[in-house]
């Protein structure tokens, strides 16, 4: 049976500094170094946990928040469609303000005039504040130039002239 | 003590523990049943989980209800849970807790469901037949273009939004395998795309089979952490993704090198790079650990060949795989761990300074690996860290991405390796949770 430190690989390496030569097999021994790779790797770990609850608190408060606008939308319109869009970063992804686009009558996603309602503020009763809003031709999405109708104050500036 | 009274305690314990066979085989139909769940619900149509798709699950709509977040996760989070408990029921006992057979015939069942039922979740499927029919059908390249090339092509309307001008990021060699579906016409191509999903996860299990056996682990343990793996089966054979393959080339690299085939071991892990990159990261442990000429000479004449094949059929864009990661890597998705921490922070999202602050990290832990496996630690287990490493500081995190390491993980011996997959898996899942606390309809 050959011995690898007399082996001519052994040999091969011997120049190196003995951290660096290589080994044939990872020694017992490196117990300590498992052990700072094991705590490194239990502290990564630990973080991705709270990172990962942290995340799914917030996008349940989120979920509360769109349940409370969509909510929002069907009582200022009187309709209960289902097929309403939200989008969350108009005003700024941190703002907490949304617009809610759906069809002012009976159709396809966005197949009739939309009507958009910026809604903000906090949950009352299920719902939020409307503090403005804007129309939208059929079948476009929601972008500045093919706004018309805006009102209330959240609207301002958001309609081309 | 004697051998006899030693004996009749071993008997006496097996007998004991009769509940751990009835218990597996309950976890098992648990399984079975919430994947049957997923499917038949999926089949129902008009879910937000199942992306549109042609008819070829239509025999099983009227069965299920429709699959909503909440009725999704309830059997995802079952059979997580079950799973769990499985592979904790059948590790390192002394009799078996479930026979060879029985294992495989779960494995088997798991995948005949999901594989008779409609793509799950993903449209990544309708992209690969995309490219293939711009290519065969259309002539076009489909490294220079992305589907909206082909918008009046069946395919189209399948293709998910976000992916409609994006050219192809995977390797030559896969856009060359899917060629032959593109004249199947959508229906044809999309149930091939299934078959080799299907043979590719067979492939993988047969070879995780063979290494365990090889390495003395238990092969039993070992296809039943990989094969009723809810992810995998769930999203990586649900979705027919081409990881499935990539996974197999990955463990015909590993095989190999368990039987001292170094240069074919090589060349298998380019082959695996030419149908997904990530599977490269494999190749300088493989080196490293082997300190051979051999597997550099089997990578190198299996790239020389590829370059060649791939620059012949797509030209110089087919053999640019550095362009198409870049692009990909500046990706962010909001399951990516990267997001969740940024969040942490109280920031909105990454910013391109984390990009490179994770891609550092990255290089980082791949170093240290490297100097691990130089000083003997096991190379499987320093790749399958690495992969793990690169679905952790990725922020473009798909489910299907943390299987990369998981038929490495249970080839090792080194536990932590399965156990941080595992962790990071189930962080996955709880990460998709919040519509139990707040369904928005």
């Amino acid at each position: 049976m050959s011995d690898a430190s007399t082996s001519p690989e052994h040999d091969r390496w011997s120049g190196l500094p003995a951290w660096l030569r290589p080994r044939p097999v990872d020694l017992p021994g490196s117990g300590r170094l498992r052990l700072i790779e094991t705590t490194l790797l239990v502290l990564l770990g630990v973080l991705l946990a709270v990172a990962t609850v942290n995340d799914v608190v917030r996008q349940t408060h989120v979920n509360h928040r769109l349940i409370a606008d969509l909510a929002t939308w069907r009582a200022y319109t009187a309709h209960p469609y289902h097929n309403l869009s939200i989008e969350q970063e108009l005003f700024g992804p941190a703002s907490q303000h949304e617009v809610v686009c759906g069809n002012t009558s009976p159709g396809g996603p966005k197949a009739r005039t939309q009507l958009c309602l910026v809604v903000y503020g906090p949950i009352s009763g299920g719902r939020r504040t409307v503090h403005g809003g804007w129309y939208l031709p059929p079948k476009v999405e929601d972008v500045r130039s093919d706004r018309y109708g805006c009102f209330g104050a959240a609207s301002r500036g958001m309609c081309p002239p | 003590m004697s051998v006899a009274t030693q004996s009749e305690r071993g008997v006496g314990r097996i007998r004991s523990e009769w509940w751990r066979p009835a218990l597996v085989s309950l976890l098992a139909l648990l399984l079975v049943i919430a994947t049957g769940e997923i499917v038949l619900d999926g089949a129902a149509g008009r879910s937000p989980l199942i992306p549109k798709s042609p008819a070829i699950a239509g025999w099983l709509q009227g069965i299920g209800e429709r699959l909503g977040y909440r009725v999704f996760l309830v059997p995802i989070l079952l059979f997580a849970a079950a799973y769990g408990a499985m592979l904790l029921l059948t590790r390192g006992v002394r009799a078996p807790a479930i026979s060879k057979r029985w294992a495989i015939v779960l494995i088997a069942a798991l995948h005949a469901i999901v594989f008779a039922g409609p793509i799950l979740i993903s449209t990544d499927v309708f992209s690969y037949i995309a490219y293939a029919r711009m290519g065969v059908e259309h002539g076009i390249n489909p490294y220079l273009h992305g589907p909206i090339a082909i918008s009046r092509d069946p395919i189209f309307q399948y293709v998910g939004h976000d992916w409609r001008h994006v050219a192809t990021a995977y390797g030559p060699l896969y856009t060359l395998l899917s060629y032959p579906f593109a004249p199947l016409g959508v229906k044809g191509a999309l149930w091939g795309m299934k078959i080799l999903a299907l043979l590719a996860s067979a492939g993988t299990l047969v070879l995780t089979w063979r290494c365990a056996r090889a390495r003395d682990l238990d092969p039993v343990w070992a296809i039943l952490a990989v094969g009723a793996n809810p992810l995998y089966i769930i999203y990586g054979v649900g979705g027919a993704h081409n990881d499935l393959l990539m996974l197999m080339l990955m463990m015909v690299a590993v095989s190999l090198t368990l039987r001292g085939r170094d240069a074919a071991a090589g060349a298998v892990v380019v082959a695996g790079a030419l149908v997904k990159a990530t599977v490269a990261a494999l190749l300088p442990f493989m080196i490293l650990s082997r300190r051979r000429l051999a597997p550099i000479l089997g990578a190198l004449a299996a790239l020389a060949a590829g370059a060649i094949v791939a620059y012949a059929a797509f030209g110089v864009h087919g053999i640019d795989v550095v362009a198409a990661l870049n692009r990909d890597a500046a990706f962010v998705s909001t399951d990516s761990f990267a997001t969740e921490i940024a969040h942490l922070f109280g920031k909105p999202g990454v910013f391109p300074i984390d990009h490179d602050l994770l891609k550092a990290s990255l290089v980082l832990i791949a170093l240290h690996l490297m100097w691990r496996t130089w000083r003997g630690y096991d190379w499987i287990a320093a790749s399958g860290w690495t992969l793990l490493a690169i679905s952790v500081t990725s922020t473009w995190l798909l489910a299907w991405y943390i299987l990369w390491p998981l038929p490495l993980a249970v080839l090792t011996r080194d536990r932590r390796l399965v156990v941080a997959t595992l962790a990071l898996q189930a962080l996955f899942l709880l990460h998709q949770t919040s519509p139990l606390f707040a369904p928005v309809q």
